[in-house]
Parts: C-alpha cells; sequence; structure tokens
C-alpha cells in the first residue's frame, strides 16, 4: 500500500473508526511508515479531545418550555382538518390587521380622488360661470355707484363712496390715449369712457391704472378757479367732483359733479 | 410510537396526532438542538434553531419528500439554515462564547475533580477550535465528528456530494490539529489528550 492509497482509504472512513483502527492494511502501512503513522497518531487524538467535547454536551438538549410552545402551536394549527391554506392560521394578528388597514388605505385613496374630481368639476363650472362677468369688467368703463353717478341727486355732500377697483378699471393704454387727445377742463366723453360716465376726465402724465390694482373714488369738493383766484367767498362757489385715486395714492381721473 | 419511523411519524402528526409529533420531537430535538449548539456556541441560538425547525415542520412538513433524503438529514438541513439566520443576525452579541462554562458544567459526572476541570478545559479549547472554522467546514465536522452521521447523510444534510463532504472533513481536520497544537500550551489540554488515548 502506498501512502497515496493510505491516505484514500483513511479518508474514507470517519474520524471514530479511524480512531479504532481496526482496518488491518491501514495498520500494516502507518507500521511501515512513519509519516502516515504519525498522521494516524494525530487522527487518534483529535477523535479523544473531540470525544471529550462530544461527551460533554451529549446530554443537552432543548428546554421543556421549547416543547410546550411547539405542542401549543400544534394544537393550535391541528383544530381544524389540516387543509392547504393551513399557514393563514399561522398568521399573525399584525398581518391581518395591516391587511385591513391596506384595504382602509385604498379605500381612502379612492374617496380622495373621488372627492378631487368633484371639487374640480365644481371649480370649471365656476370659472364657465365667471367668464362672461370678466369680459364684462374687462371692458373699458367706469361704473361709479349710483349715489355718485346719479346727476339728478342734490345731495350736495353725499357720504364719500368708496367702490371697488372693477367699477373704475379701464383698459390703461387706451385710458391715456383718452387722456391725451382729451383736455384737462373738457367734459367730452373720451372713446374709452363710456356713457354714463362720460364727464369723467382723465388726467394727464399719470401712471395707467394697473389693471390689477385697487382704485377708489372720493367724491370732493373743488373750488372754483376764478372764485379763488379773486379772494371771494367760497363756500357758494364749491363745486363737487368725484376724483378717481389709483392704489398708489396719485389722482388718475376727474369728475365735475356740479 | 417508539417503533414507527421518522417518516411514519410525522405521517401521523401531519394528520393531527399530537403522540406522534411528540414522540417525533423528543426522538430528534436532541441531535438537531445539539448541532445548533456546536454550530453558534449559544445556548439561546440552539433553542431558537430546534423551535423553529420543528415549527417548520408543523406548517411545512408536507414539502418532505422521503425518497429525497432522510427526514434527520431533512431536519439538520432546516436547521442548518436557521443556524446561519441566526448566526448572521446574532454573531455581534453572542460572539464566541461558550455554553460548557455554566450550563453544561453540571454535566460532568467525574469521580476525580482535577481530571473533570482538564476534561473541562479540552472540551472548551476543542469547541472554541471548531467555532474558529469556516461554516462549512465547521459543519462537516459538528455532522461526522460530533452527531456521527454517516458521510452519505452529511452529504444529504448538506446537500453537497459524497467526495465534498471527505475533503472538507480532511482539510477540517487538519486545521483542527494545528489549531490544537498552539492551545496545548494551555495547561491541562495535552495531558487529558494523552489520558485519552492511554
Amino acid at each position: 500500500m502506498t501512502c497515496r492509497e493510505f491516505e484514500h482509504r483513511a479518508t474514507a472512513l470517519t474520524l471514530w473508526e479511524l480512531s479504532q483502527a481496526q482496518d488491518q492494511q491501514i495498520l500494516d502501512h502507518a507500521g511501515g511508515c512513519q509519516k502516515c503513522a504519525a498522521w494516524l497518531q494525530q487522527q487518534r487524538m483529535l477523535a479523544a479531545t473531540m470525544q471529550t467535547l462530544q461527551a460533554r454536551t451529549a446530554a443537552c438538549a432543548a428546554g421543556p418550555d421549547v416543547e410546550r410552545a411547539l405542542l401549543r402551536v400544534f394544537r393550535q394549527g391541528t383544530s381544524r382538518p389540516v387543509q392547504p391554506e393551513m399557514a393563514h392560521r399561522f398568521t399573525p394578528i399584525a398581518m391581518r390587521l395591516s391587511r385591513f388597514f391596506e384595504v382602509g388605505a385604498y379605500v381612502l385613496v379612492g374617496a380622495a380622488i373621488v372627492v378631487a374630481l368633484f371639487l374640480g368639476v365644481r371649480l370649471l363650472e365656476q370659472r364657465s360661470i365667471n367668464v362672461p362677468v370678466k369680459s364684462q369688467v374687462e371692458q373699458p368703463s367706469v361704473t361709479v355707484p349710483s349715489v355718485v353717478a346719479d346727476k339728478s341727486e342734490s345731495q350736495p355732500h353725499p357720504p364719500l363712496p368708496t367702490v371697488s377697483r372693477n367699477n373704475v378699471n379701464r383698459s390703461p393704454t387706451r385710458r391715456v390715449q383718452s387722456a391725451r387727445m382729451s383736455s384737462p377742463d373738457t367734459t367730452e366723453p373720451s372713446q374709452t369712457i363710456p356713457d354714463a360716465d362720460a364727464d369723467y376726465v382723465a388726467l394727464m402724465f399719470c401712471d395707467p391704472l394697473s389693471c390689477s390694482s385697487d382704485a377708489q373714488v372720493v367724491r370732493m369738493e373743488l373750488p372754483s378757479p376764478g372764485i379763488a383766484a379773486s379772494g371771494g367767498e367760497q363756500d357758494a362757489q364749491m363745486r363737487i367732483a368725484d376724483v378717481v385715486v389709483g392704489y398708489d395714492g396719485v389722482v388718475r381721473a376727474v369728475r365735475i359733479v356740479n | 410510537m417508539t417503533d414507527l419511523t421518522d417518516e411514519q411519524l410525522l405521517a401521523q402528526a401531519l394528520a393531527g396526532n399530537e403522540d406522534a409529533f411528540t414522540a417525533l420531537y423528543r426522538r430528534r430535538q436532541g441531535p438537531i438542538f445539539r448541532f445548533a449548539l456546536h454550530m453558534s456556541g449559544s445556548w439561546l441560538i440552539a433553542e431558537e434553531v430546534t423551535q423553529d425547525v420543528f415549527m417548520f415542520l408543523i406548517q411545512r412538513g408536507r414539502d418532505f419528500d422521503p425518497s429525497r433524503a432522510a427526514l434527520g438529514a431533512y431536519l439538520f438541513g432546516v436547521a442548518r439554515n436557521y443556524v446561519r439566520r441566526a448566526l448572521e443576525r446574532n454573531y455581534s452579541e453572542t460572539g464566541l462564547s461558550s455554553p460548557l462554562d455554566d450550563e453544561a458544567q453540571s454535566l460532568t459526572v467525574n469521580s476525580d475533580p482535577g481530571d473533570g476541570i482538564t476534561r473541562q478545559q479540552t472540551s472548551t479549547a476543542v469547541w472554541k477550535a471548531v467555532l474558529s472554522l469556516p461554516e462549512h467546514y465547521r459543519e462537516a465536522v459538528v455532522l461526522c465528528d460530533l452527531q456521527e452521521l454517516t458521510y452519505t447523510d452529511a452529504a444529504e444534510a448538506l446537500g453537497c456530494a459524497l467526495g465534498t463532504i471527505r475533503s472538507r472533513l480532511h482539510r477540517a481536520h487538519d486545521m483542527l490539529s494545528r489549531k490544537l497544537q498552539h492551545s496545548a500550551a494551555a495547561p491541562g489540554i495535552s495531558s487529558v489528550t494523552a489520558r485519552c488515548l492511554s
């Protein structure tokens, strides 16, 4: 037997079989080969040391708690005839709850989508309703409250009204244009001022009203230029005027009421 | 129940026979526990793995195919996977703690106290050497040398060829011998080894 055959034969045996050394051919070769004898001796020592560990842990076993827990699970699992869906029986409660919440989340998302669609439709409807109103607003007109616009009223000092921008809004470019075309003291209606407010005169060298800005109409008293110049009594000669004041405090237009 | 084979006990257990399951558990839990104990060096992991293996058997026992392997080898294969998972999860926490130092100390029954101490030191050194082996070598050593499985059963449990087991064992024995020679300087180990040989 060669050393190679010895090694091949020895590795086919377990450590315990090798340590018992019942294979005569192996023993014979180890008796004549010092190297293989040393290897065999090493394996015997290893088997002996492994045996100490094996003997030490031979009585080790799982505690009774493990058996109790397993039997509890076994009873739960076999309380009904074993079905293919038996795995679901072991599904923890948390998993079932998570499935419940998952379904709830889907329902909530669906409801949110429906509400969003409903609100979107409502918003579109409102916009479609507002479109003609907006077109009316964008007309270059100055709408003065009735208390201001009503010329037949003879109230000398009516309460000063405050009107919104929409009521005096005009196209800025057209308004400037009209202001340049008309003289300050004329009452001729400009091209941009509608008939109802034809007596408003846009002032020159003022910035046009911004479409996004607010403007106010302020009723005020103006002294007559001739009386003021002669130093006469002013009260009898006062003139009432409506002044359009822009968002920046600059007077944009004026109308003589009386 | 004692005369029934593992496969017969499993079939009855899966049919709902609690006694069959108990008999199968009591027959197989020891080797499974010791395999996990030798592989991990942790008593807690060994108990956890034992419980997981039999839980797996309760839930997935129908997947077992007797024509492919014996139930014992099948259970070792399942235990091996659970040990790997547990080691990946707990290795940093458990380290190489050896239950021989505490729980298993009471298992030693020896009339000579000095002999018991030296044997304990030897077994601890061997265990540390086994635990320091790479995992695939350790599996072969634990199954074949400590659990005394045949090479065929070990190959089935580890899912590899018979020659692979032999070569792994051969290499593992060489590594263990070298490790133990290095640790032989520790008092008692060489003397116990010599005493075991005599």
